[in-house]
């Protein structure tokens, strides 16, 4: 589980664009929108399509993206649930 | 704009991020000059000016053309203009290059949605627009050579009409390694003897208030076909000390200003692309080249082609511009009293 943490850690900086990050910067359970990392609805249309290349991991319900992508906690806890790949 | 009011128009502020020093008129005094045929713009440290965690999504161009914005904005104290005007040739070509070159390689499933975002050529004027939060008229040209010159025009028959005050009008375009190849196929840039192929983002805040302005636009004119320039075209209030061209070294782009030589009024000959390049938009590097010729009232050296002496005490440049021979601009340009 460490591991994949750190793996979407370093998946999310690289396809946010947080060039100025390292993956020690993001807790694993701080909020990645609003407060917290503070991104925006783009970045989760990044982070859905990151999911399907990366762990063939389809989201189909665009409400769920809100629980999912919580923190890297909950994103690591649901990639390990549902991985494809 | 023959029946248009003549409202006077001026330029308040202007700048630019192009391959001389950034946002800077240091090249009056130190132009640089180069051999190379491509040369990337030299960009400002973009940290200064924008939100490292707002500008991670933004490309090259986008961040170019917001800085030069934002600093004609401040320099100008006018900080939500009532249009924003920009003219572009290519767009985000590096953006539409990335987001087509995923698509070849990975098929159309999971691209990135960042890059068909910001692909498109009005993604720069509403980007200004959205940043500013200037909620007035937004409009993109993309005509080729004349690009900028058409944002000009819109921003000055506005003014004209009454409709608005003031205007942000800039000229953006960058120039990638695989587009510069295809431009250098087609003889545009990187033959012997033509001036480098040179990104440019220029930035100028138009305004009918005549209070510290860098100069005065006198007369903007464009004509489609050259067999109709007339002598009305080219009428100008009084005597022109110099003449600004967009010579390139490209055969068929010079002849096209030579076949018109002598219809223009007798001065010194200019160039402006030898120092800032060759691009769709380099007319807006010309335009503001002029503006700060006015304002500090010398032509330096570097600029006349017959190479002679500086000219000091220039009240009025002529600018002459053209795409493919054909949309001729002519820009009087008069130094603010």
């Amino acid at each position: 589980m460490e591991e994949l943490v750190l793996n979407l850690k370093k998946q999310i900086i690289e396809a946010l664009n947080l060039a100025d990050m390292t993956p020690e910067d993001i807790e694993d359970d701080a909020p990645l929108f609003g407060e917290g990392l503070g991104l925006d609805s783009i970045d989760a249309l990044e982070l859905i399509v990151m999911m399907e290349r990366e762990y063939g991991i389809r989201i189909k319900d665009p409400s769920a993206g809100k629980e999912i992508f919580k923190s890297v906690n909950t994103m690591a806890e649901f990639v390990k649930a549902n991985r494809t790949k | 704009m023959g029946n248009v009011d003549r409202r006077r128009i001026y330029i308040k502020r202007a700048t630019h991020i192009s391959i001389q020093s950034p946002m800077s008129e240091s090249w009056m005094r130190e132009p640089r000059l180069t051999r190379e045929s491509y040369v990337r713009s030299e960009d400002p440290q973009f940290r200064e000016w924008l939100n490292p965690m707002e500008s991670r999504r933004l490309s090259n161009i986008l961040k170019r053309a917001l800085v030069t914005a934002i600093k004609v904005k401040r320099d100008s104290g006018i900080e939500q203009p009532e249009a924003v005007i920009t003219g572009t040739g290519l767009g985000c070509i590096e953006n539409t290059e990335l987001f087509l070159n995923q698509l070849c390689r990975e098929g159309e499933e999971l691209l990135k949605p960042t890059y068909f975002m910001q692909s498109t050529h009005n993604t720069v004027s509403s980007l200004i627009g959205i940043n500013g939060k200037i909620h007035g008229y937004n409009s993109t040209y993309s005509h080729k050579g004349v690009s900028f010159d058409s944002a000009l025009m819109d921003a000055i028959v506005q003014m004209r009409l009454g409709d608005i005050n003031n205007a942000l009008v800039t000229g953006n375009d960058e120039i990638t390694p695989t587009y510069f190849s295809i431009l250098k196929r087609s003889g545009y840039v990187g033959q012997e003897g033509q001036v480098p192929a040179g990104e440019a983002s220029v930035a100028m805040m138009l305004t009918t208030d005549a209070e510290d302005t860098l100069c005065e636009i006198e007369d903007f004119k464009m004509v489609y076909r050259k067999e109709n320039i007339g002598e009305d075209t080219l009428n100008t209030a009084g005597p022109v000390d110099a003449i600004l061209m967009g010579l390139s070294g490209e055969r068929s782009n010079d002849e096209a200003y030579r076949d018109i030589e002598g219809k223009l009024p007798k001065a010194p000959i200019l160039r402006y692309k030898h120092l800032f390049g060759e691009s769709y938009t380099a007319s807006g590097l010309g335009v503001y080249a002029a503006a700060q010729m006015l304002k500090e009232g010398t032509v330096p050296a570097v600029m006349r082609v017959d190479g002679g002496e500086p000219i000091e005490g220039v009240r009025r440049i002529f600018v002459v511009n053209h795409s493919d021979g054909r949309e001729y601009t002519f820009l009087t340009m008069r130094r603010a009293e």
